[in-house]
């Protein structure tokens, strides 16, 4: 749905995002305003607060102060039915490891009540390329086939946002290609995705946008248009000296 | 079936299916009921104790103690990839998540009710007789309850270091209605009285599982919400 002036309305609204861990601030109040199509890549250190600030995207973690809203719904309000627009990669899978990778599939799926579910199952196993293994059990796979069984679980409802948090590690570079190839294909299906990652070549291929968070704060953020690979890796390594 | 329905029932399918998978449970809580049941055989002097008289309260001993063993571990499986996590992500209302598997290990402590009855049966000589049906009414409904507080408790303990400690010191003075009730009624039945002897004691049974689950289902989401 547009706006009255014609813009698209954000799919993704966050305001003055804080949260505490006792005395440790990990975000220190963040605004982030992503519009479909839009890919925030999210650089920063160790301890950035870069996990924290997408659990509270996710709706896993309550923030402290400030507000997320998802396609206008205030997470906070109570309802559920805003999480049907949410997909998240996390660097843990979210897996069952003696269920096979057919059965978890149709497990979330019911949990998100998709319809034609074992259509949707074979399209996104296919898309993954695990079509040939759906019978084969999660603890017999190796890492990155769990991490793209993990993706074809993200996406299974179709979401309008995609949350990625450290979604290529561990991937060999057949796995991260593809990784990449599907991310592409979100990004030009007019998804909003947003991934934090340490990995400065794939997060700035793909992104529309770009963060430097330090501290629990974006130190910089800006579009990537005109944005220079090498001369972005050292600005970023300068912030990060500067603001740590 | 409504959406809610569908996502309660995954989660039961779900835990079912990983049950049949690990046996992990089932072959621990089975085990114990056996060894318990054979245990109270020999700790009986039957010059002087009748043992159908002392059935009840050690069958439901065996009931509470193996139980616990078993449900207990509801949450174990869901550490193991940070599912859990997943789950609370989906747009599965969290009170349909508890409900799902407070049913999946209702299923599980049943059958294993119904298990150390058998063998209690078997052991102690008891005569079930026409009772049958009302014995085993009055393990569901205590099994309904233990699985309600059991599972909520499961949930507070999971991510604690002691949590297998805990979980008993918690747990337990919370089943004295069950205890008392289910004792009540499961003795008088082997006794062959009459069930209309025993309907107060079934109800409050009920009424006691009723309520367990209702405080379960509102309190889980504050258990599981970080």
């Amino acid at each position: 749905m547009d706006r009255p002036n014609g813009s698209p309305a954000p799919v993704l609204e966050a305001s003055g995002l804080v949260r505490e861990y006792g005395p440790v601030v990990a975000v220190a109040g963040i605004d982030v305003s992503l519009v479909p199509g839009e890919f925030l890549t999210i650089f920063g250190p160790n301890g950035a607060g870069k996990s924290s600030l997408l659990g509270m995207l996710a709706g896993a973690l309550r923030p402290t102060a400030g507000t997320v809203r998802i396609r206008g719904d205030a997470i906070d309000a109570g309802g559920t039915e805003w999480r049907r627009h949410v997909g998240v990669l996390s660097h843990r899978g979210f897996l069952y490891h003696q269920l096979t990778v057919h059965e978890n599939l149709r497990f979330y799926g019911m949990l998100f009540g998709v319809p034609d579910l074992d259509h949707r199952i074979d399209a996104r196993l296919r898309q993954v390329g695990l079509d040939r293994r759906a019978a084969v059990r999660v603890q017999a796979l190796s890492h990155g086939m769990r991490q793209r069984l993990s993706l074809a679980r993200a996406l299974l409802h179709d979401p309008a946002l995609v949350l990625l948090d450290e979604p290529y590690t561990g991937l060999d570079p057949s796995a991260a290609a593809l990784l990449r190839d599907v991310l592409m294909e979100l990004r030009d299906g007019h998804r909003t995705v947003v991934m934090v990652t340490h990995n400065l070549r794939e997060g700035l291929e793909l992104a529309t946008r770009v963060a430097i968070q330090v501290g629990g704060r974006f130190a910089w953020e800006g579009s990537v248009e005109g944005l220079i690979r090498s001369d972005f890796e050292r600005f970023y390594h300068e912030v990060v000296e500067e603001r740590s | 079936m409504s959406l809610y329905m569908r996502q309660v029932w995954a989660v039961v399918w779900k835990d079912a299916l990983l049950e049949l998978r690990t046996r992990e449970r089932l072959v621990a809580m089975g085990a114990f009921a056996v060894l318990a049941a054979v245990l109270f055989n020999y700790s009986i002097d039957t010059a002087v104790v009748r043992p159908q008289d002392v059935a009840a309260g050690l069958v439901w001993m065996t009931i509470v103690f193996g139980g616990l063993l078993g449900i207990g571990r509801t949450f174990h499986l869901e550490a193991q990839d940070d599912a859990l996590q997943g789950v609370l992500t989906s747009p599965a209302p969290k009170d349909a998540v508890f409900l799902g598997k407070a049913f999946a290990n209702f299923v599980l402590l049943y059958l294993v009710s119904l298990l150390v009855l058998g063998v209690f049966t078997l052991f102690f000589g008891l005569d079930l007789g026409s009772n049958l049906g009302g014995l085993t009414l009055s393990l569901g409904l205590g099994a309904l309850g233990f699985v309600s507080l059991g599972t909520l408790f499961s949930a507070v303990t999971a991510g604690t270091r002691m949590g297998e400690t805990l979980l008993p010191i918690l747990v337990f003075p919370l089943l004295v209605p069950v205890v008392i009730y289910g004792v009540g009624a499961t003795s008088r039945l082997l006794a062959s009285r009459p069930l209309s002897e025993v309907a107060g004691s079934l109800r409050m049974l009920a009424a006691f599982a009723v309520a367990s689950l209702a405080v379960g289902a509102v309190l889980f989401r504050f258990v599981v919400e970080d």
